[in-house]
Formats: structure tokens, C-alpha cells, sequence
């Protein structure tokens, strides 16, 4: 089919980049053609409206998120794209096999590095790997969480390469957010354009609550029976909020905010209309250092006094584990296929980007002299914040990144720039479908001997023209994203 | 439930019912007094005063002269103030926030899309000519609520408390229309209740401020006078919006949440059955005989009610 006098008539293709929707000739791929006729017999006005009452369905629904920083923090839609990302069945299962594969390898290691550190006497990574961060708790030493599991829940964010293999840019083992979008996706995708699901099988998205409960249900504190289980939060003015909202509703178990909860005996409890009722399992969604003022930040209002010495009896179970935030700095994430190799005796699913450590003199020499042609991240920080695309930067921010690297250089790593491929997205300024940059975050669980990997994800897309970071505090959007039944993806 | 968030639901109820009760008194008075039979119920003044009156912020001079917009966006749209519909609406999303999870996504969507009705409504519209669209859509907008919440939310201690929260609301603010409308009855005469106000067209007004006006008429088969029209609005248990229906409703949703047979003395369970009873056993001519003692009694047991409730169940 032509792309001429459809809404696609207008779609500029760059060579350079790998577009996941058209081949090198222009065409659609196979999987997309469907999808492709479609969409293509709809003008653009008739777009825009459908485009404009999915907005409308995010804003009465409240599925908004705050963004800091400003003055006032604002309430703002996550913007959403209503063209799909498909993924094919065979694509999925490298994916899914490699997502497995990291949660796992990364499990044993933060059992490790917290027990016996055999990969440091191996000498596969160094100590300083570890001493070094900030997120290793030596709280957590020796501590045996209950059902042996550290990252219960796991975002890995992936791409695609202009090589056409996908990458793995980071994995988010604290506490990786975005699946309440994956269903909201779903949800205004079918509203607005039920009827391309008839041409497509694609997976549910709608178990992942069932199976995150399942999952924390299956590490429950030894000598329970059937546990209580909540999902703390921050807070209500917390950027991710309705997300937290979302999960609690969806697997049916309270939202608690941690003044809702209290520690007696080393046992928790909640608060609640007819008195004390006690708590099993915790899915928190506040940062490590703020669970518990007794442990670990003395003024935090959000956590629990107590909660980690009830932790530490075994009497509460948390997921994730406090301290697996060392396992997904960017300095560890450069030893993966080191550390996938040494506790799974695999070879990596997923490839890892090169990744140049500032840490070693001579990696740090080689950052300094090519700037120009890598992305410098701070390993600690999340969100997309602090990081430095070399080709980007004019020559007074170049000089100001090498002074903040060489000041602290454990601080920086390098990567080359990696191009992401790009998916037709509709853009509202020029009213027609342009080229944007797209990621993949994908959801795995991991439990006590069970494991789920949702198919499907969060697809980002960056909606700045040229622009790589696709976070949604950066200014991305995300599409909903099919992983299909069969081969051809048609009934 | 959490004890914190059903303190929140308890108050989202409360500002529901509030927000359309202050809504329907404002433009039932407002478009009564355009064609009202007598010059002291057809000055606006009047009207805005009483209005101001009924939202518990009296005019202290009588000789003030307010300013009509001033009033009308100072009640509605001005989220300065804490009484104004606005602000009401704001406080019942914040608090349905807080509970999403518990709360159906119908529910809580319905509450959004309230929220963003008035925040977006425009100002300069309302306060000239938008009034009367401005609140009906309020009140047409609570009954949707009211409707998902019946018809959405399971019949549990959750919508126990929503309901508690609402009919608490619901019995405070018809005794503080009553007590507005007879006040203005007094006014609108200048002599005593029981001479003239036989046949006020306050009544009416009155009535309709409760939405209660035609079902009145079906009861009494007459026009209202000061007795029928105390009597539907505080004792007759059938009508949905009296007093007594209120309490009903109070009672029989605490006992969702409290499932004792035989509550302490202390207990919020108890006190409602108290004020319950003590309304029932009540005749109309003794309320009408010492009215003011009884709006003042009234209004005291309600906040007793809310405050023992804060002490037995939202104490966190």
C-alpha cells in the first residue's frame, strides 16, 4: 500500500535510523501491513478527534502524573500515542528469555554480594564495585529475606539498536514504575480503536496485578498462612501515585501511607477502622532510605519506625528487598554478562551496551578524549536526570561535564551513543506522523520458585524531534504494545 | 478499612452533599426572588444576603450593600474561600484521591470530571449569566455521584462511611436552609412567624431548596404554611431529604460499621441512636413552638455525631 493521501502521507523516513514500522524500501514490514491498511483509511481530521477523546479519556480518568521541579508541581497526562508498537512471538521469547535470565542472575547476586561476596574472592567484580555505592546496605549483611528473593519486581529497559538487536540500557530492580500505563494504553487504545483487535492476537495485559499478588503472596513470612498484603506509598502527591492506587485496586489489597502503619513487638500493623490489623507482605514504593526513620534518613515522615527490625526477624516481607538498588547502579549494570555468566553459567540473552567505566584511568582517559561521541551518565540517579549527550553539548557544557567527571569519576560512566530505533508517532503541532525515538521497559516478577515476565511493556517514546530520552519527566509519551499470539499476528 | 482514609471518605461524602445543597439553595433563591410577590423577597440584596447567611457567613451590618458578582464568585468559584462550591469539589476529589483504590474507577471518574467541570467553568460567564447553568450542572453532576456510589461501590464499611458522611451533611445543611428561609420569612414580613407567614411564598421557596416541594404538595394536598412544611422537611421519614430520613440513614449505616447489639454508652453507635430517637418522639408543634432552640440543639447533636466519629474510627 502507498503511503500518498493517508495519514501517513506526509511521513519523512531518515535513513540512518531503523524504523520498526517500514523496511529500507519504504514499505511496511509484514507484521505492521495490517495495521498500516488500517490506519490508513483514516483522514487526518478523523484522527485528530480520536486522538483528542483518548486525551480527554486519560484526564477524566486522572491518569495524570506531577512533574517536579516548577514552582508548583503540575498535574499533567502522560501522553499517548495511538499507534501501536508491535512485537512478533519469536522476537518476544528472546526478550522474555532475556529478562528472566537478568532477574535471575541479578537475585543471586545481591544474595551474594549481602552473604559470602564469592564473585568478589572470584575476583569477577571489585569490591569497590560495592563499598563504593551508595546503595549497598550493610544493613541488609547476612540478612536472609523471606522466600530468598531480592527483585520481586524488575523493569528492564531495552532497545533497539540501528543493528536491528535490541539492548539493554538499564535494569530498574528498586522500585520501576510505568505498568499501571501498559494497561491504561490498552484500555484507551481499545476504546478508541477497538476494531483493529480484530485483526490482531495480541497478549493480555491485564493479568500482571493477578501475578504480582501471586508473587508476593509466594514469599510470605515463614509460619503464615494466608498473608496480608498492602502496597505503601509515598503519598498521594507522589509522581507515581496513581500507580500505586492502580496496583493496590487491581490485586484488591489496602493503599497505605507509612503513617498507616506502626511496629509493635517486631510484628506490623495498620491502623484501620475496627483496630490493629497485622501485615505480612509490603510492596513498597518508597525509596529505601525513607522505609524506616529508626534505620536508616532519622526525618523521614514516610516510613514505618520499626519496620526494618521486623524485616530483619523475618516477621514482614518487603519487595522489593531494601538494597537492591546496588544491583541496578549503572557501574554494576556494566558487569552483567560478567555476572549472568559466573551464577547461571549462560551467556547473556540480552546484549549489554559497551559501557566505559570513568572509574579506570585509562576508560576515564579514553571518555575525556571522545565526549563528542558518548553519553555520560552519573551512575546513581534515575528518571533520565543528569545525563549528557556528548553530540548535544556546546563547547562551555562539554568542558563543565570533563571538570564534574574528573572531580568524581566513580560518579560517571560512558557509553557510545546508541541510535534507538524509531516508530511513527502522530505529533500534534504538525498534525501528521513524524519518526520518534522509542524504548521498551519491559515488567518481570520473580518469586519463590515462580516467575512472570508481563507480555507486553511500556513502549517510550521520546516526543521531542531527535530526542533519546524518552522519560516521561523528560518529556515522553508511550504506546501501547502488542506482543502477538502467532507468527503473522493475524486471526 | 484504614482509619485514615476512611476519615477521608467520610469527608468526601460530606462535600458532595455540601457542594450541591449550597448550589441548589443559591439559584432556587436567586430565581425565586426575580418574580416573588412581595418588594423585600424581590430585592436582590435580600437575596444575597440570605444566601450569605445560609452558607454560615452572616452579613454583620445590616445596611452593607453587596456587591451581587462579588457574592456569586465568592460562593461558587472563589477557592480562596472555604465555603465555596469550588472548594468543595476540590476537597471531595482530594480525598476520593486518597481512597482510589478502595473506590470504584467509575466513581472516581465521575468525582474527575466534577472536578474539572467547575475548575474549568469560566468565571465571567458564571457570575453574569451562567448561574443557573453553573448550578444545575452542580446538583445534576452529585447525583451522578450519589449514583455510582450506590451503584458501584460494594455495600460495605466503605460505603457505610460515605453514606454516614453524607447524610450527616445532608441533615446539617436542611436545618441550616430551614433556618435561613425562616429567618427571611421573618424578614420579608417584619412581624411575628405565626401572624403572617400563613402562605409565605418562603415556604415554597423553602421547599424547593430541599427539592421537596412537589412531593409536598402530593403529601399535604394543600399549599404549605410554616407547620406542614417544618413537619415534611424535619419528621416525615419518607421524604429523602428531612432530618429524620437523615438520621435513619446515619443510623442504620454506623451499624454496618459497628455491629454491636448492644453499643456502649460511649460509642458513636449509641449517640446516633440517641439523637435518633430523641427526633422521632418529637411533635411539630413543639418544634415550631421554640424553633431557633431546636435548629441549635439540632446542628450541636450533628456535630457530636462527627465528632465522635473522628474519636471512635478515623483516630490514626
Amino acid at each position: 500500500m502507498k503511503t500518498e493521501n493517508t495519514i501517513f502521507g506526509s511521513y519523512q523516513k531518515n535513513p540512518d535510523l531503523f524504523d520498526e514500522v517500514f523496511d529500507s524500501s519504504g514499505e511496511a514490514k509484514e507484521v505492521y501491513q495490517k495495521l498500516f491498511e488500517l490506519y490508513g483509511n483514516y483522514s487526518i481530521d478523523d484522527y485528530v478527534q480520536l486522538n483528542n477523546k483518548a486525551k480527554a479519556s486519560f484526564f477524566n480518568q486522572g491518569i495524570t502524573f506531577q512533574v517536579y521541579g516548577d514552582q508548583e508541581t503540575k498535574e499533567k497526562i502522560f501522553p499517548f500515542d495511538l499507534f501501536p508498537r508491535i512485537i512478533g512471538p519469536e522476537e518476544w521469547d528472546h526478550i522474555e528469555q532475556g529478562a528472566i535470565q537478568r532477574s535471575r542472575a541479578l537475585n543471586l547476586f545481591l544474595w551474594d554480594i549481602y552473604h559470602d561476596k564469592k564473585i568478589v574472592k572470584d575476583g569477577i567484580v571489585p569490591l569497590e564495585l560495592l563499598s563504593s555505592s551508595a546503595n549497598y546496605l550493610h544493613q541488609m549483611l547476612g540478612l536472609d529475606p523471606p522466600g530468598e528473593v531480592y527483585n520481586h519486581i524488575s523493569g528492564t529497559d531495552i532497545i533497539k539498536h540501528s543493528d536491528g538487536e535490541y539492548y539493554v540500557l538499564e535494569d530498574n530492580i528498586r522500585c520501576p514504575s510505568g505498568v499501571s500505563y501498559v494497561v491504561c494504553n490498552r484500555t484507551a487504545l481499545k476504546r478508541a480503536l477497538f476494531g483493529v483487535f480484530n485483526h490482531y492476537q495480541a497478549h493480555t495485559v491485564v493479568n500482571y496485578a493477578e501475578n504480582l499478588l501471586q508473587i508476593l503472596e509466594s514469599v510470605k513470612p515463614k509460619g503464615t498462612d494466608s498473608p496480608n498484603t498492602v502496597v505503601i506509598t509515598p503519598g498521594m502527591y507522589n509522581s507515581a501515585y496513581y500507580e500505586h492506587s492502580y496496583l493496590a485496586k487491581a490485586m484488591g489489597v489496602e493503599l497505605v501511607e507509612g503513617r498507616d502503619l506502626y511496629v509493635e513487638n517486631d510484628f506490623v500493623y495498620m491502623k484501620t477502622i475496627s483496630g490493629p490489623v497485622r501485615i505480612d507482605v509490603i510492596y513498597r514504593r518508597v525509596d529505601d532510605l525513607f522505609i524506616d526513620p529508626l534505620e536508616f534518613k532519622p526525618d523521614s515522615a514516610l516510613g514505618v519506625p520499626g519496620l526494618f527490625a521486623a524485616y530483619r526477624r523475618g516477621n514482614v516481607c518487603l519487595a522489593n528487598a531494601p538494597g537492591t538498588g546496588v544491583a541496578d547502579d549503572k557501574a554494576v549494570y556494566t558487569y552483567m554478562p560478567e555476572i549472568i555468566k559466573y551464577y547461571l553459567d549462560q551467556d547473556p540473552i540480552l546484549k549489554n551496551v559497551h559501557t566505559y567505566h570513568c572509574s579506570r584511568p585509562d576508560e576515564l582517559r579514553y571518555v575525556l578524549e571522545h565526549i563528542t561521541e558518548l553519553v555520560v551518565k552519573p551512575v546513581d540517579e534515575s528518571g533520565g536526570y543528569g545525563i549528557s549527550i556528548g553530540s548535544r553539548l556546546s563547547k562551555e557544557e562539554i568542558s563543565k561535564v570533563k571538570e564534574q567527571i574528573k572531580k568524581s569519576p566513580r560518579k560517571y560512566i560512558a557509553q557510545p551513543i546508541m541510535s534507538l530505533s524509531v516508530h511513527p508517532t502522530y505529533i500534534d503541532e504538525s498534525q501528521s506522523f513524524e519518526q520518534r525515538h522509542v524504548d521498551l521497559r519491559t515488567f518481570t516478577l520473580l518469586g519463590h520458585d515462580t516467575e512472570f515476565v508481563l507480555k507486553g511493556g511500556l513502549s517510550r517514546v521520546a516526543l521531542k524531534k531527535g530526542n533519546l530520552v524518552v522519560n516521561s519527566s523528560q518529556g515522553g509519551g508511550s504506546k501501547d504494545t502488542w506482543v502477538l499470539k502467532n507468527h503473522n499476528g493475524k486471526c | 478499612m484504614l482509619a485514615r482514609v476512611a476519615n477521608n471518605l467520610f469527608w468526601m461524602g460530606r462535600y458532595i452533599e455540601r457542594s450541591e445543597h449550597v448550589a441548589r439553595f443559591m439559584h432556587v433563591n436567586y430565581f425565586s426572588s426575580l418574580d416573588a410577590p412581595n418588594e423585600r423577597s424581590q430585592n436582590r440584596q435580600f437575596v444575597l444576603k440570605s444566601m450569605r447567611f445560609m452558607i454560615g457567613d452572616p452579613v454583620k451590618e445590616s445596611a452593607e450593600v453587596l456587591d451581587e458578582e462579588q457574592v456569586l464568585y465568592n460562593l461558587g468559584m472563589n477557592a480562596d474561600i472555604p465555603y465555596s462550591i469550588i472548594s468543595n469539589v476540590k476537597w471531595a476529589r482530594e480525598n476520593a484521591n486518597s481512597a482510589r483504590d478502595l473506590i470504584s474507577t467509575e466513581l472516581y471518574e465521575a468525582i474527575n470530571k466534577f472536578y474539572h467541570f467547575v475548575l474549568n467553568y469560566p468565571v465571567e460567564t458564571y457570575v453574569k449569566r451562567g448561574l443557573y447553568d453553573f448550578c444545575v450542572n452542580i446538583t445534576e453532576m452529585t447525583t451522578i455521584l450519589r449514583g455510582k456510589i450506590r451503584g458501584t461501590l460494594l455495600h460495605d464499611e466503605v460505603y457505610a462511611i460515605i453514606m454516614m458522611g453524607m447524610n450527616l451533611e445532608r441533615a446539617t445543611q436542611i436545618i441550616r436552609i430551614i433556618n435561613t428561609k425562616y429567618n427571611d420569612a421573618l424578614m420579608a414580613r417584619g412581624k411575628s412567624v405565626e401572624e403572617e407567614v400563613g402562605y409565605s411564598f418562603e415556604w415554597v421557596t423553602l421547599l424547593k431548596c430541599a427539592e421537596s416541594y412537589d412531593m409536598m404538595r402530593r403529601f399535604y394536598k394543600k399549599p404549605p404554611n410554616s407547620v406542614s412544611t417544618l413537619e415534611f422537611l424535619i419528621l416525615n421519614p419518607d421524604c429523602p431529604r428531612s432530618v429524620m430520613n437523615s438520621l435513619n440513614q446515619v443510623t442504620k449505616h454506623i451499624n454496618v460499621i459497628d455491629r454491636s447489639k448492644y453499643p456502649p454508652k460511649d460509642s458513636t453507635a449509641f449517640l446516633v441512636e440517641k439523637v435518633r430517637a430523641d427526633l422521632k418522639f418529637k411533635y411539630v408543634e413543639e418544634i415550631e413552638e421554640n424553633i431557633q432552640d431546636f435548629i441549635e440543639k439540632k446542628l450541636d447533636d450533628l456535630v457530636l455525631i462527627a465528632q465522635k466519629m473522628e474519636k471512635e474510627f478515623f483516630n490514626y
